[in-house]
């Protein structure tokens, strides 16, 4: 009976942290380069009741045992690398991936940090930053006197100087890549750092055999939430906490009439 | 003195039913079980499977069938697929047919629906859960960093157009000798059972499959359960009743 008090309480639990997971990829549908995350789940141990094997008869065994589980628990929440769409913007510092790498972003404290979203602008020194004032890497610094910037596919930027005809280049946009992607930690802010999981991050140009993908000038790329997918796992984890409640009511209503068994 | 069977076993209506009672209780585990990985990838529900317990000294006995309790012998695994869901994640792969991915577990081979797959610091592929997964020749696959892999119908791991190891896809003549071991795995106790390589099966890249737990159906055995609980609690009340009767008004009639 405690049994599946816990078994349900663990449900549960697991479905209270499947809506955190829903709600925080529905607060960042509108997020530029936000990839969603899925929650998965997985089943504790078992309680062997019957060992199968064990010996029914003087001549028989037990053909299966029995076995009751404990309950589930969240294992992880692994992120989606789906290619979100693109919004055309006027903003020529807007770059999207087309592919599965990644900017690579130099953050304050010195580390290298890594992300989709490639909303760039400039900072006081002509040095393309995201939003937050992080450097991108390799360090591309613009004059201020330049008249207007282009982005090539293969990452090459080259600006364009006051009565010069021939493009000046300031470096080119290099991006890495990561073996599993899905393991890789957020470090809020859309930077995500590497890990044992996700493996070492591999460096190359854009538009390399490597499949890390061809850069787009002024363009940006939307969160790849699916507005109407994470409503749809909004029913079913409600639903599924819904049928686990009933069943600690239908464990404590079954409690009681054990205690009510001796009048 | 001779005792007449009837007389021996007075109680065997409140035995009967405590029986009954405890094995509803059992029910009830397996179904909160189930609910509560309702959820959980490649998971497979469980159901119950009712049986007489008759020991052999009763069935040896004239009252054999007085001291016949109902109790839940064991528990049935159901291995129908669950709903392929596409992820998008070139790690992520789901078996459409039946049969299990092999991989290591740490006291030997587990089995396993589950198809989230990482790449281990070593470089080898893995499940969520560390498990190396073991290819048809027993080796595991080893992963260079950096480029996707491609994995074909068959399970071959393809990596820059060469081919890395095809996992192994088993199945069992029985699953009967499977025993859940957490985290969504399972372990062969059947040395007689082999498993053998499946056949009519593909592995899907990009897919995962989830858990087999119809809910619906879960909510309504709920109900069954609680009011078999209930029957059998009327039961013992009716069988206490009959005993005061008998103790109160037998007694009566003899003074």
């Amino acid at each position: 009976m405690i049994r599946a008090l816990f078994s349900a309480a663990s449900g549960m639990n697991a479905q209270q942290l499947n809506v955190d997971n829903i709600a925080n990829n529905l607060a960042n549908a509108n997020t530029t380069g936000y990839k969603s995350r899925r929650a998965q789940f997985q089943d504790l141990l078992y309680q062997n009741m019957v060992q199968p094997g064990a010996s029914a008869g003087q001549q028989s065994t037990v053909p299966a045992g029995l076995q009751l589980g404990m309950g589930t628990k969240a294992s992880s929440n692994e992120i989606i690398f789906t290619q979100g769409s693109f919004t055309q913007t006027s903003n020529p510092l807007d770059l999207v991936i087309q592919g599965n790498g990644f900017f690579q972003i130099l953050q304050a404290n010195g580390n290298l940090a890594y992300t989709r979203d490639g909303s760039f602008q400039l900072d006081k020194n002509g040095t393309l930053v995201t939003s937050s004032g992080d450097q991108l890497q390799p360090q591309i610094t613009i004059p201020s006197n330049a008249q207007s910037v282009t982005i090539a596919t293969d990452g090459t930027v080259s600006y364009s100087l006051p009565g010069q005809t021939a493009g000046q280049k300031a470096g080119q946009i290099q991006l890495a890549m990561f073996q599993n992607p899905a393991g890789l930690n957020s470090l809020g802010t859309n930077l995500y750092q590497p890990t044992d999981a996700s493996g070492d991050p591999t460096v190359a140009s854009p538009g390399g055999q490597e499949g890390l993908g061809t850069l787009l000038q002024g363009y940006t790329e939307q969160s790849n939430v699916s507005v109407v997918q994470e409503f749809i796992n909004l029913i079913t984890a409600q639903r599924a906490y819904e049928a686990n409640s009933k069943v600690v009511k239908a464990a404590d209503d079954m409690y009681q009439q054990v205690n009510n068994l001796k009048q | 003195m001779l005792l007449l069977p009837s007389v021996a076993h007075m109680d065997a209506l409140t035995i009967a039913a405590a029986s009954g009672i405890r094995s509803r209780m059992q029910s009830l585990d397996l179904l909160a079980n189930n609910l509560a990985n309702s959820a959980t990838t490649g998971f497979k529900s469980d159901q119950e499977f009712y049986g007489l317990f008759t020991s052999d000294d009763a069935t040896g006995g004239a009252s054999g069938s007085a001291s016949a309790m109902p109790v839940i012998e064991r528990q049935w695994t159901d291995f129908s697929p669950g709903l392929l869901q596409p992820t998008g994640n070139g790690l992520d792969v789901a078996l459409s047919g039946s049969g299990f991915l092999a991989v290591n577990g740490p006291n030997g081979p587990l089995y396993t629906r589950n198809g989230n797959l990482q790449v281990l610091h070593s470089g080898e592929l893995a499940t969520a859960d560390g498990y190396p997964l073991r290819t048809t020749d027993g080796k595991t696959i080893q992963i260079s960093s950096g480029k996707p892999i491609q994995i074909a119908t068959d399970g071959t791991v393809q990596q820059d157009g060469q081919t890395l190891g095809q996992m192994a896809v088993v199945n069992f003549k029985s699953t009967d000798s499977l025993t859940k071991m957490g985290k969504t795995c399972f372990q062969n106790s059947d040395p007689k059972n082999p498993p053998v390589a499946a056949t009519n099966v593909e592995v899907q890249q990009g897919k995962i499959e989830g858990s087999n737990v119809p809910v619906a159906e879960a909510a309504m055995r709920l109900v069954g359960v609680m009011r078999q609980f209930e029957m059998l609690q009327k039961a013992i009340g009716i069988s206490s009743d009959m005993d005061t009767k008998s103790i109160q008004e037998v007694a009566r009639v003899g003074s």
